[in-house]
């Protein structure tokens, strides 16, 4: 189900009145909630909710062994058996064309006649998304860094939350299972501060990603043509915002959605193009999936104790599987690979060079960043690489002679917002939206409020899938 | 921060701009419409897994869709067809579906628009690409999705500012931005295409009465088909297109499936084009007597003729009626179709 649909407002209107009404206690609104989040993803694909239960028996049974299990070789038994079963999934569902694909052009290069008929595979909604927030779960029970949870309940809950379920956030257990310990219900400020975001995350989804800036991409990168520097860089700067307020509208969402339930989930964007170096962009992009990567990822890997070339092989590897697992593609991996690639070099540079920051060169340096950063979303949205390889031509001016496609109220449309989106990233960057609320008389964030429905009232279409989901 | 007042102020504003808006849109002459999306396609289609072999199905392009009148088909049979033809069509992938992927062996009704049938295999090319669209949502549309078409429809039905129409006479947020121009960057050739029909849940379309009584309207319709036939586009495929219904067809007969053809009217420039192009000898006439079914032109019976047509290709809501009634006298005769016994 979509956040942005008419049947989720009406799921979600159910939900909430069940929620209050003075008929469940909290055992049967955990109940309820659980219900509701097999029914929210079951509605897409019914079948499909048992891998999630699998996943959840698998990593409970997991977790309770390690919580009481002393032999080290047991529990990494435990641990691996975990491991297997939602890597397990995430390989065969999401990478089993991949892999096939690769094994047999490797095949073929080594001059063996192989073909394969690509496998008939749905990949699951969210599948990235919640193998990682189990895994989480037990690899931080294998090194005793959170608590066993203590219901089943609790845990299948803390799997199956649906404002998160499908995209994210990627929420630790420590952070969420507690919360389900003891009954919530939010205060009537938290409440409508959730009702607040959810707007916001609908706005940033509907009216900013899909109507204002999604035809623009989509038409740039599906040309198959050589274009112009100018529509190159609309298309691409078009798809950089189509991304943010995509992503950051869903996490938005279902920030708002739990807080209108009194469950308090944590930022997963900070105002990430007003970065400065790429070490500070990924504190602020997708923070769920980078924090994940640091924890389960990095460190173990080796992290920066043991030398700067293991740290910066420890920095690749890290960045190259991020790009894997954002799609089983190797332009994904190239994408990986170049955030790898300026993480080092900004090391590298760090080591050597350095700059107080004020608020001039800081303009200067989030605008490189951010510059640098839109090179990276062309091998993220192209879906071939000589679309990718046309498309840096394009942005780099060595193309002579590309086409033009792009009318130039849309590169206007698309200039403009996507500097008010720099602006406000730079305004907001030590800041946060609940701050400035704050500040804000009460009649103010009412007009923006207002607008912003009608926006999305007039906005809304068909209801386009989040492109996150695919992830 | 007081959200209460925030929020108060926040719905008021909704409300006042969505209700100015919506009157707005009506004083430009603008009503509430369904939209005939995948969706509303689906449902009907969904249906043709539970028909009897009495039951009728209609598949083809916009002068099916047009010209078939489901009301008066139900008034002279007993039973309404299950409409299945859709604008810019071929009719072939949604045949082969059918043949291929439901049990029904009732009859199916072709509209041959010799552009569109003959047009291509080529599963990108647009007469393809959009029939197929609607047949793969079928099968892979999920409850969710018929949940969100189910509760749009009183909406759709009561707003006009809730629609999906694309073009210019789409009034949504993305197609009103659409619609500016600040100079000649990129020209679409294309001459702006109006929409000029309504449609109802059961996908039957009537010509809005604005087309018999305007113009200068259906001159705008008419400089779009021009356009296209204007276009250096592909040349007819024939040969693949025919053998791929003439294969969905055997098998479709040999599970005792029954089939017509039929060939609506068409007027003027457009006429002149399609005999041109796909003349009638080499292409219609081929196609029957491979086929060996039933086919109906317009040209070989009188009263399928001198029927209004302002944009050359669909006939007025009248004249649909008219000619539903005339055609299905026809069938009757030759014993094509019968009507239902609680008739």
């Amino acid at each position: 189900m979509l956040f942005n649909s008419i049947s989720f407002i009406v799921f979600l209107i159910i939900v909430l009145a069940l929620y209050y009404a003075p008929i469940l206690n909290w055992v049967a609104k955990k109940r309820m909630l659980l219900f509701s989040s097999y029914v929210f993803y079951g509605l897409w694909n019914p079948p499909l909710v048992i891998l999630l239960w699998i996943s959840t028996l698998v990593d409970w049974t997991a977790g309770k062994k390690l919580a009481i299990e002393t032999n080290n070789r047991k529990r990494k038994l435990w641990l691996l058996l975990s491991m297997f079963v939602n890597l397990g999934f995430l390989g065969f569902f999401k990478y089993g064309n991949f892999l096939l694909e690769n094994f047999t052009a490797l095949l073929n290069t080594i001059g063996i006649e192989f073909q394969a008929r690509p496998m008939d595979i749905i990949l699951p909604m969210g599948i990235s998304f919640y193998t990682f927030q189990t895994m989480s779960y037990t690899i931080d029970m294998y090194h005793k860094r959170t608590e066993r949870a203590r219901t089943f309940l609790d845990f299948a809950l803390y799997v199956t939350f649906f404002p998160q379920l499908v995209a994210g956030p990627i929420v630790r257990a420590q952070d969420l299972i507690s919360q389900f310990y003891e009954a919530k219900k939010a205060t009537i400020n938290q409440f409508l501060w959730g009702v607040f975001l959810l707007t916001i995350g609908l706005f940033q989804k509907v009216v900013l990603a899909d109507t204002l800036l999604s035809n623009t991409a989509d038409d740039v990168y599906g040309a198959g043509k050589v274009l112009h520097g100018l529509d190159a860089w609309t298309g691409t700067l078009a798809f950089s915002g189509q991304i943010f307020f995509d992503f950051a509208g869903y996490s938005t969402c279902a920030i708002g959605i739990a807080l209108m339930l009194g469950i308090i989930l944590p930022d997963n964007f900070r105002y990430p193009y007003a970065a400065i170096g790429f070490s500070d962009l990924w504190r602020r992009w997708h923070i769920s999936l980078s924090t994940w990567l640091r924890d389960y990822l990095y460190i173990p890997l080796g992290g920066n104790k043991h030398g700067i070339i293991r740290m910066y092989v420890a920095l690749m590897v890290t960045m190259l599987l991020g790009g894997l697992w954002h799609g089983a593609a190797w332009t994904f991996v190239v994408w990986g690979a170049l955030h790898g690639i300026y993480l080092v070099v900004e090391r590298l540079l760090r080591s050597k060079i350095h700059i107080k920051i004020n608020a001039f060169n800081g303009v200067f340096l989030a605008l490189l960043t951010y510059t640098l950063v839109n090179f990276t979303w062309v091998f993220f949205r192209a879906r071939e690489f000589s679309t990718a390889k046309n498309m840096i031509a394009s942005m780099l001016f060595i193309n002579d002679g590309g086409e033009k496609i792009v009318p130039s109220f849309d590169i206007l449309k698309v200039f403009v917002l996507i500097t008010l989106l720099f602006i406000c990233h730079w305004m907001m960057r030590n800041t946060s939206m609940k701050e400035v609320s704050l500040k804000t008389p009460a009649w103010v964030l009412g007009v923006v409020w207002g607008i912003m429905l009608f926006l999305i009232a007039i906005s809304q279409g068909s209801g386009e899938q989040f492109i996150y989901f695919q992830f | 921060m007081n959200l209460k007042h925030s929020v108060l102020i926040g719905l008021l504003i909704t409300v006042i701009a969505l209700i100015t808006w919506e009157i707005y849109w009506r004083n430009q002459g603008f009503t509430p419409t369904l939209d005939d999306n995948e969706a509303l396609w689906a449902v009907q289609r969904a249906k043709v897994d539970n028909l009897s072999k009495e039951d009728v199905v209609l598949v083809g392009s916009s002068r099916v869709h047009f010209d078939i009148q489901l009301d008066e088909w139900e008034k002279k049979m007993g039973e309404k067809p299950i409409q299945l033809a859709a604008g810019g069509c071929s009719p072939l992938p949604v045949f082969h579906d059918i043949v291929n992927n439901s049990s029904f062996n009732g009859t199916i009704l072709v509209g041959v628009t010799p552009g569109l049938f003959f047009s291509t295999t080529f599963p990108k090319a647009q007469p393809w690409a959009w029939p197929q669209a609607r047949v793969d949502y079928f099968h892979n549309r999920t409850y969710a999705q018929q949940l969100n078409h189910f509760f749009s429809l009183p909406l759709q039905n009561s707003f006009t500012f809730i629609s999906e129409t694309e073009g210019v006479d789409g009034i949504n947020l993305k197609e009103l931005l659409m619609k500016v121009h600040i100079n000649d960057r990129v020209v679409d050739p294309m001459p702006p295409f109006h929409t000029f029909e309504e449609i109802r849940l059961d996908r039957n379309v009537r010509m809005l009465k604005r087309m018999e009584t305007d113009t200068a309207f259906a001159n705008t319709v008419k400089r779009v088909w021009k356009f296209f036939m204007s276009g250096e586009g592909p040349p007819p495929d024939k040969k693949a297109t025919m053998s791929f219904f003439l294969s969905d067809l055997e098998k479709f007969k040999a599970r005792g499936g029954k089939v017509i053809l039929l060939r609506c009217p068409s007027d003027g420039y457009l006429r002149d084009f399609e005999n041109n192009v796909t003349p009638r000898a080499t292409f219609w006439d081929e196609l029957v007597q491979k086929a060996n079914v039933p086919a109906y032109h317009f040209e070989d019976y009188t009263q399928l003729q001198n029927l209004t047509i302002p944009e050359w290709s669909h006939l007025t809501a009248d004249d649909a009626d008219i000619f539903t009634n005339e055609f299905l006298d026809i069938l009757i005769k030759d014993q094509v179709l019968n009507p239902s016994k609680s008739n």
